[in-house]
């Protein structure tokens, strides 16, 4: 008896134990990205031990508002992460809601075709894109760096998905109350599909936001640079020895926007996870 | 004046063939109810009448005008789901109000309408809560509310009751009788149910196979079904069917011989003849305890006891099935064999192709006086 009792209390410190242990190993190297941010650089170049940040500076922060491009590659990151979600959202809703509900030749195959998106690999295309971008002389726009990410076929996925599941029966209902289709889809499709929004909205921004390759390539003129490209740009020869507190504030930096979506969202990115396992 | 006519009507499902050329009349304020078992084509049926199925063939008109090709929101008819189908996202109120705004009504008459459809249902206290806060019942009258605020000319209900438990499911029936004399309204109602069938219906439509098998009133379709399928579906527990030979032609009908003893039976012999196979239908509530040696000797399998009757579920000669309902009181047990009268009045009487013979006038004497 006695054993049985103590038994679950035994396996739930093991796994709490456990648990403490995965979570410093994730947790620990972000405290010492945001300690090391926090120390001079000069002090950085003798040691980068500890996690407290002693001797303290907030300069190498100083340091990044203070480049006058910053500002400036923060507001390209919000337009190109905001236009790309917004125009995502309408694409995929409208897609996925076509290939949920409306019939029309060849559907399958195009759903298919579409799917296959997600099988190639942004390196392979990155050549052929950047020639197309480049004939019609938009590179250096906020244009370029949005439309090749709209195309999302995660995106018209899921909405397809969870367009299927709700109810015909509320579809017909709406069409007996005189509904068009644009109506049905307006006032009973979309809201019903706020889950799925938000979780292909919060994943969309992330990834727009956390971009590098496609701007990297597409934005060559500094002005038109994200956030993720500026910053790295800043790296001189020997930033790894001489400016490592100053990379360090970058990427703390570069990733605030994201931990903010994160920490506000985190419910929903959980149910979209969960969403796109079929669950 | 709202009346629905089906002429010719078909649906295919490809090479399929689900409704085979129906015709049907519905006249205005009457309340028919299609009944069958699953997969009959009785919700394809209400659904191309609604307008959410296209027609294949033939011609559906409603107040003589073809509807064939009028989309569902332009018909002028309402419909009630199994499911409910309320918007979820919306409060029952403007779930009620939805079909309205879509036709640009004027917000004090669409407040007006939910206000008087709620105060008939029964349901002001619900008008601010949404479907997901509310019990399957509720539900379903906020489902019937949205359907009544429309003013339509026609109900369609389908199988609005099946999803809802047993108590509240004849709470709910009797709610919508009482609303269609309220009304006044012309509806048509689709349900496996055959109790609901018989208690709502002002005609009852048979389908089987897509088919109409028999189209009746319920007292009709019980006391002169056309054939097996209907004299089956119609009645609980269902008809008894034995077969048997013909033994003798008689001025009252005919002598049958069954396996397990000779019943009289109160129908037109036409063009049968002695010898000849036919099926002997009883219902369960028509036989009785007799005394030995008479009607049908069943050995009685399992007695179930429900107070004011007794079940009996036994077999007879040929191992046919038969069941037997008895009063309350009835002294039977398990294994015994016990002598089943009928009164020759009470028999039915079928082809060996399932088509009834006509029960003679002292059969049917008196039955459709209620």
């Amino acid at each position: 008896m006695e054993k049985r009792a103590i038994r679950p209390f035994s396996g739930d410190t093991v796994t709490l134990v456990l648990m403490i242990a995965l979570a410093a190993m994730w947790i620990l190297p972000t405290i010492w990205v945001i300690s090391l941010s926090l120390r001079p650089n000069m002090d950085l170049m003798r040691s980068t031990a500890g996690l407290l940040p002693i001797p303290f500076t907030l300069q190498n922060y100083i340091d990044i508002v203070s480049v006058s491009m910053t500002p400036r590659w923060l507001l390209n990151s919000a337009i190109v992460a905001i236009g790309t979600t917004v125009i995502t959202l309408i694409v995929a809703s409208l897609a996925g809601y076509a290939f949920a509900r409306i019939a029309f030749p060849f559907k399958r195959t195009l759903f298919v075709f579409i799917l296959c998106g997600l099988m190639i690999p942004e390196q392979t295309i990155i050549i052929p894109l950047h020639a197309m971008i480049t004939d019609w002389g938009m590179h250096n726009t906020h244009a370029a760096l949005i439309a090749p990410r709209v195309a999302m076929p995660v995106g018209v996925f899921l909405m397809t998905q969870f367009f299927r599941a709700i109810p015909l029966e509320l579809e017909e209902a709406a069409r007996l109350d005189n509904a068009s289709r644009l109506t049905v889809f307006r006032r009973i499709m979309l809201p019903l599909s706020i889950p799925a929004l938000t979780t292909l909205g919060i994943y969309t921004f992330l990834q727009a936001w956390n971009d590098f390759f496609w701007p990297l390539v597409s934005a060559t003129n500094s002005n038109m640079y994200t956030v993720t490209v500026g910053l790295s740009s800043l790296q001189g020869n020997f930033a790894q020895t001489e400016g490592l507190g100053f990379i360090m504030a970058s990427a703390v930096f570069a990733s605030l926007p994201v931990v903010i979506v994160y920490v506000i969202f985190q419910k929903y990115i959980v149910r979209g996870i969960a969403m796109t396992t079929g669950k | 004046m709202a009346s629905v006519r089906l002429r010719a009507v078909a649906k295919n499902y490809g090479a399929v063939r689900a409704i085979h050329e129906v015709n049907l009349d519905v006249e205005h304020r009457e309340f028919v109810v299609l009944v069958g078992p699953s997969g009959c084509g009785k919700s394809t049926l209400l659904r191309m009448i609604a307008g959410l199925e296209t027609i294949s063939g033939g011609e559906i008109t409603l107040d003589d005008q073809v509807i064939n090709d009028v989309p569902a929101g332009g018909r002028g008819v309402a419909m009630v789901f199994q499911n409910y189908a309320l918007y979820p996202h919306m409060t029952a109120a403007q779930n009620m109000a939805f079909g309205l705004e879509n036709i640009g009504m004027a917000r004090e008459e669409i407040n007006r309408r939910i206000a008087h459809a709620a105060s008939t249902l029964k349901i002001e206290e619900l008008l601010q809560r949404r479907p997901k806060a509310m019990s399957g019942g509720q539900r379903q009258r906020i489902a019937i509310g949205r359907a009544i605020v429309r003013d339509p000319k026609v109900f369609l209900f389908d199988e609005p009751l099946s999803n809802l438990d047993a108590a509240l499911r004849v709470q709910m029936r009797i709610e919508i009788a009482k609303l269609h004399q309220r009304l006044d309204a012309t509806m048509i109602y689709v349900t496996h149910d055959q109790v609901e069938a018989m208690t709502l219906a002002d005609k009852i439509v048979v389908l089987s196979a897509g088919r109409i098998e028999q189209v009746g009133t319920p007292l009709e379709l019980y006391h002169t079904p056309r054939n097996t399928f209907v004299a089956g579906f119609i009645g609980s527990p269902k008809m008894n069917i034995i077969d048997g030979k013909v033994a003798a032609i008689t001025p009252e009908g005919v002598d049958v011989e069954t396996p397990s003893g000779r019943l009289a039976i109160a129908a037109e012999p036409a063009g049968l003849a002695i010898g000849d196979s036919v099926r002997v239908g009883i219902r369960p509530e028509h036989m009785g305890v007799g005394k030995p040696g008479d009607g049908l000797a069943v050995v009685v399998e399992v007695v179930e006891r429900l107070g004011d009757e007794t079940m009996v579920y036994g077999t007879i000669g040929d191992g046919t099935s038969v069941v037997v309902k008895l009063d309350g009181t009835a002294r039977v047990r398990t294994g015994e064999t016990i002598p089943i009268s009928v009164a020759a009045t009470d028999g039915h009487l079928f082809t060996m192709d399932g088509e009834a013979l006509r029960r003679t006038p002292a059969a049917l004497e008196g039955l459709f006086d209620v």
